[in-house]
């Protein structure tokens, strides 16, 4: 499907549209990270089924279709395969780290604040109760506190796109293995166990399928795809129109008791089975949908994306890990700003501060070599920098 | 609506009536400890309705540590109790009754095999539901809480039809859930539940965020001296507000009688 001539000029041409949206979804994942942020009501899951995790991994898996399709290429599967492992150490390592970041944040609120006067629930904090056995069980992904549980996602997922690595040259074939486990997956219901009890917040064997969606479109001919996936005004229209009528519906039965507002219960019963952990259709069908609008949209040459503030998250999205980790970690100390300062002050305080510093993040990261720049000068032996997933 | 015309009572309109006055939720001033109006607005509750106009109204509550102590001087003091002697004040002549069949840690699938068992037994007027807190602190799945949720109360309804009014309640604020759980979500999926089983909400976590907010209430901050008594007071301005939430829906749901 696509010959080494077009992933050639896939390279040199690369879709700042696409890192642009990833620095959004970054954005927000900080965001909806940091409980109690204000800004939250903003983001994509008020509106939408899916939300950025959606997009975050839909992104990952196109950049990781360009980046390890290429090495696949040049170097062969077991470089390739050996490279992306590589690639779940690190995000391992970075998920542990976040964890024990996430452990002194938790110890730090219960001593600040008087957590014990209503939770006396206990098994609030299993890190309290039995600090060893939690180290154990978080080392083995077994145990992900609340917040904490994309990483893990993305590394089964990484786990699995090397296995499949060689299928890319077929992208029907791939598409179709990876559907077929989603749907198995969704027919069965099978996740792995968390050790507070249920399974793993996000199905890595149901979320596979809209990273193996971003691995093909990462790797199609965008001719060849605006071939295939064409505008039309007709079907766009419709496309805002449903999205239009899930934000209403879901607002509706979210926030219109409020307003002395009830919507009809099969509505209701219709929005409880869409659930999260397994990817709904629906969640699928929302981020794919959203991903063509924006696509036909937003022009690949749009003037304005080149501008200080949008390039700001060009730059952010380029840096992925980099600056997801420092959301993540800049989140637990949102949490305890907020705890500290009440009211609007906290507010602006976090989310001017929270912003700056992963612009910061990803201006540093791009300066001493991370993620993009080796690639800038060394144009063709394309090593992982171009686009690291 | 079957049984009106068999059995007429013409003393029937005559109490609704004067209990509709008597239990007018009471709108001006500093009510339910300064809660906001709009956590108090209810939708019709028939069944409190009907049993207002009648003797009695049996309430049956079930949920996690805060029906059981939850930090107050006594059992006396929750707000299950405290909701009892306070709506017990509003309604009088009629009685009001409160079963709790509370214990901390239990989740939504416990409550439901005792709203199961109990149900038919009590045969009550409303049901408080309060949940969310342990699956949130335990990152349970949302979507089964909401399942469980819906059969719960379509269970109840196949027994007790519209006699029976469901009330979920979401769990108390606080800083230190709202940094370590994905409490939004849980919020998120219990207005969902409550949504798509004809049950309703009543947000404690909007007020007493908002008491929190407004320096009225702030158990977190509270020194430790203090806690037990600000405890207290915390469940009795909870039973307050939920009282107004009642009484509300009780009045809408003799408005929407035919």
């Amino acid at each position: 499907m696509s010959s080494p001539s077009a992933s050639a000029s896939a390279a040199a041409s690369r879709d700042i549209r696409v890192d642009f949206l990833r620095g959004l979804a970054l954005w927000f994942i900080f965001i909806t990270h940091t409980p109690g942020n204000l800004l939250a009501h903003g983001t994509l899951r008020n509106v939408a089924f899916c939300d950025a995790t959606e997009v975050f991994v839909l992104l990952a898996g196109y950049a990781a279709g360009i980046a390890y399709g290429r090495m696949l290429e040049r170097d062969g599967w077991p470089t390739a395969a050996g490279r992306i492992v590589g690639r779940m150490g690190t995000l391992y390592v970075a998920h542990i780290f976040l964890f024990v970041v996430f452990a002194a944040q938790v110890g730090f609120s219960a001593a600040a604040l008087n957590q014990a006067a209503y939770l006396d629930e206990l098994h609030l904090d299993p890190f309290g109760q039995e600090p060893y056995r939690a180290l154990l069980e978080a080392l083995l992904l077994h145990y992900q506190p609340a917040f904490l549980d994309i990483l893990p996602l993305y590394i089964v997922v990484l786990g699995l796109f090397a296995l499949s690595l060689p299928l890319i040259r077929h992208p029907a074939w791939l598409l179709g293995l990876s559907a077929t486990l989603y749907v198995a997956i969704r027919i069965s219901g099978f996740n792995l166990p968390n050790w507070t009890g249920g399974s793993w917040f996000f199905n890595p064997f149901a979320w596979q399928l809209v990273f193996t969606i971003g691995v093909v479109l990462g790797r199609a001919d965008p001719a060849v795809l605006a071939r295939r996936l064409p505008w039309h005004r007709g079907l766009a229209v419709l496309a805002g129109l449903l999205l239009l009528a899930c934000a209403v519906a879901l607002n509706l039965v979210w926030h219109g008791p409020g307003f002395g507002l009830y919507a009809p219960e099969w509505l209701a019963a219709a929005i409880a089975t869409v659930d999260k952990a397994g990817l709904h259709p629906a969640r699928l069908a929302s981020v794919l949908l959203l991903g063509w609008l924006v696509a036909h949209l937003i022009p690949r040459q749009a003037s304005w994306l080149s501008h200080p503030v949008p390039a700001m998250f060009v730059l952010m999205g380029q840096q992925g890990l980099a600056v997801f980790c420092a959301g993540i970690f800049l989140s637990f100390l949102g949490r305890l700003a907020l705890e500290m300062i009440p009211g609007l002050t906290g507010q602006v305080l976090v989310n001017l501060v929270g912003l700056a510093a992963l612009i910061a993040v990803a201006v540093v990261s791009a300066w001493y070599g991370g993620e993009g720049k080796r690639s800038r000068k060394t144009p063709l032996p394309a090593t992982s920098g171009i686009v690291t997933p | 609506m079957s049984a009106m015309p068999r059995k007429f009572q013409p003393w029937l309109p005559l109490l609704a009536l004067a209990g509709a006055l008597a239990w007018t939720p009471a709108r001006a001033g500093d009510v339910a400890c300064g809660a906001p109006a709009e956590a108090m607005e209810a939708a019709p509750m028939a069944g409190v309705f009907a049993a207002l106009s009648h003797t009695d109204l049996r309430i049956l509550v079930v949920g996690s540590a805060s029906t059981q102590a939850g930090g107050t001087s006594g059992p006396a003091a929750t707000w299950p109790e405290r909701l009892g002697a306070v709506l017990g004040e509003r309604v009088a002549p009629v009685t009001v009754t409160v079963a709790v069949y509370g214990r901390r840690g239990t989740t939504a699938t416990d409550h439901a095999r005792i709203l199961a068992e109990q149900g038919p037994r009590l045969r009550p007027h409303l049901v408080i539901w309060q949940l969310g807190t342990v699956e949130a602190a335990r990152g349970l799945p949302v979507e089964e809480m909401a399942e469980t949720v819906q059969n719960a109360v379509a269970q109840l309804r196949a027994v007790r039809g519209e006699r029976t009014d469901v009330v979920l309640v979401d769990p108390q604020f606080s800083r230190f859930l709202r940094a370590n759980a994905d409490v939004e979500s849980y919020r998120n999926w219990l207005r969902v539940s409550a949504a798509a089983s004809g049950a309703q909400l009543f947000s404690r976590w909007a007020i007493m965020r908002h008491w929190v907010e407004t320096e009225k209430l702030d158990l977190e901050r509270a020194p430790a001296s203090q806690q037990v008594a600000l405890a207290d007071r915390l469940h009795d301005c909870l039973a307050k507000a939920m009282a107004e939430f009642i009484l509300d829906g009780a009045q809408r749901g003799r408005r929407a009688r035919p």
